[in-house]
C-alpha cells in the first residue's frame, strides 16, 4: 500500500489503480500519514532552507465545521460542455450546408431565366455589326471553354449563312 | 495518470462530499501555498492563518472549480487574493512592519525573514526536521538517492528517470519508494504521533 501511495503522489499509476488507492485512502485515514510524510520529504528536498509547520490538522478541524460541499463534478460539466459544443457545431455545419444549397438553387434559376430571353432576343437580332463585334472580341471572353467555343461556332456559322445569299 | 489528473480525481471526490479527498490536497499543497503566501505576509503566524483561510475559501469555492486550469493554479490564485485581502485589512487597522508590497515580495528573501519572525521552538524543530531529511538522503545508497533526487528536485517522470538510470520503470518506482520510506523511518520519531503534531 505504501509503495502505491508513493507512485500515486508522483502521478505514476494507471487510472483504475489510482482510483483503487484513493478508495483505500478514503477507507483508511491512517494511510494519510504516509501521504503527508512523503510530501513533507519532497517539500524539504525542494526547499531545504525552511519548512513550514503542518497545517493540515488545523485545517481539518475547520473543515469539519464547514457544510459539506456537494457540487456537480467538473468532469461531468466539461463532458456536458463538450457535448453541447459539438452539437452546436454540428447544427451550424448542417445549417451552412442547407443555406449553401438554397443559395445555389436560387442563383441557378435566375441565370436560366436570363439566358432564355437573351437567346430569344439574339434570334430576333438582325445580323449587323454587333455579331462582328462579338466574334472579334471572343478571345477576351472569360468563358474560353467548350461552351464558349460552341457559341462562337454558332455565331460564325450564322454570320456566314447571312452573308451567303 | 499524471499529477494533475490525480488532483482532478481528488477535486471530483471532494465535490461529491468527500472531505478526506480535500484533506489530501491540503497535505500536498499546504507548504507550497504557505511559501507563496510568505512572499506577501511577513509574520509566520499570519502566514499560517492566511494559508488556513485560503484553503477554507478554496473548499467553499469548490463548486465553482470547473477544471479548466490546474487545481494548484486555482488554489494559488485564491492564496494570493487572500494574502492581499489580509494586507488590506491590516492597512485599514494600522500600518505595521508586516506589510509588504507585492513588488517588494518579488525580491523577498523568505528564509531570513521567517527566521526573524518564527518562534525559537518552531525554528529549532524546523532545522531538526530538515537535518534528518538531508542526512537520511545522504546516507541512502547511490541508486536510491539518485532516483529520489531526480523525481523530487528535477521533477522527472519515472520513464525519464528509467532512461537516465538505464533501468526498468518498475525499478525506478521501487527505488523511489524505498528512498522515501528510509527517510520517513528516520523522520517519524521526530514527527511524533500526537494529534496536534506540528510537522
Amino acid at each position: 500500500m505504501k509503495q502505491e501511495i508513493s507512485a500515486l503522489m508522483d502521478g505514476e499509476l494507471f487510472e483504475d489503480d489510482a482510483e483503487a488507492v484513493l478508495d483505500k485512502l478514503k477507507r483508511n485515514p491512517d494511510t494519510h500519514e504516509e501521504w503527508r510524510t512523503y510530501h513533507l520529504i519532497g517539500d524539504i528536498l525542494r526547499q531545504p532552507d525552511h519548512v513550514h509547520v503542518n497545517l493540515s490538522i488545523a485545517i481539518r478541524e475547520r473543515l469539519q465545521a464547514e457544510p459539506t460541499v456537494l457540487a456537480p463534478s467538473s468532469r461531468a460539466i466539461n463532458n456536458g460542455r463538450w457535448f453541447a459544443l459539438s452539437a452546436a457545431a454540428s447544427i451550424m455545419a448542417l445549417s451552412l450546408v442547407a443555406w449553401l444549397s438554397v443559395q445555389v438553387g436560387s442563383e441557378s434559376a435566375p441565370q436560366l431565366a436570363m439566358q432564355q430571353p437573351s437567346a430569344v432576343h439574339s434570334a430576333s437580332l438582325p445580323s449587323n455589326g454587333f455579331e462582328d463585334y462579338v466574334i472579334a472580341h471572343q478571345e477576351f471572353s472569360p468563358r474560353l471553354d467548350v461552351y464558349g467555343m460552341t457559341s462562337y461556332v454558332h455565331t460564325v456559322a450564322r454570320h456566314q449563312k447571312v452573308e451567303q445569299p | 495518470m499524471g499529477e494533475r489528473e490525480i488532483d482532478q480525481q481528488l477535486v471530483d471526490r471532494a465535490q461529491r462530499g468527500n472531505k478526506h479527498a480535500f484533506e489530501l490536497l491540503v497535505a500536498k499543497y499546504q507548504r507550497r501555498l504557505a511559501r507563496l503566501i510568505s512572499r506577501f505576509v511577513r509574520d509566520s503566524v499570519e502566514v499560517e492563518d492566511v494559508t488556513q483561510e485560503a484553503f477554507i475559501k478554496a473548499y467553499r469555492a469548490l463548486p465553482t472549480f470547473r477544471g479548466e486550469s490546474a487545481f494548484y493554479t486555482w488554489l494559488y490564485r485564491i492564496g494570493i487574493n487572500t494574502a492581499k485581502n489580509h494586507l488590506q485589512a491590516l492597512k485599514r487597522r494600522t500600518p505595521t512592519t508586516t506589510i509588504f508590497d507585492a513588488e517588494e515580495s518579488e525580491n523577498f528573501e523568505e528564509a531570513g525573514l521567517l527566521h526573524e519572525n518564527n518562534t525559537p521552538e518552531n525554528e529549532l524543530m524546523s532545522k531538526q526536521v530538515i537535518n534528518v531529511v538531508n542526512s537520511s538522503l545522504q546516507a541512502l545508497p547511490d541508486d536510491l538517492r539518485t532516483a529520489l533526487t531526480l523525481r523530487e528536485i528535477e521533477e522527472l517522470s519515472y520513464e525519464e528517470i528509467a532512461a537516465v538510470m538505464n533501468c526498468p520503470v518498475g525499478t525506478v518506482r521501487s527505488r523511489i519508494f524505498r528512498a522515501r520510506e528510509a527517510i520517513a523511518t528516520n523522520l517519524r520519531p521526530l514527527l511524533g504521533t500526537s494529534k496536534d503534531k506540528r510537522w
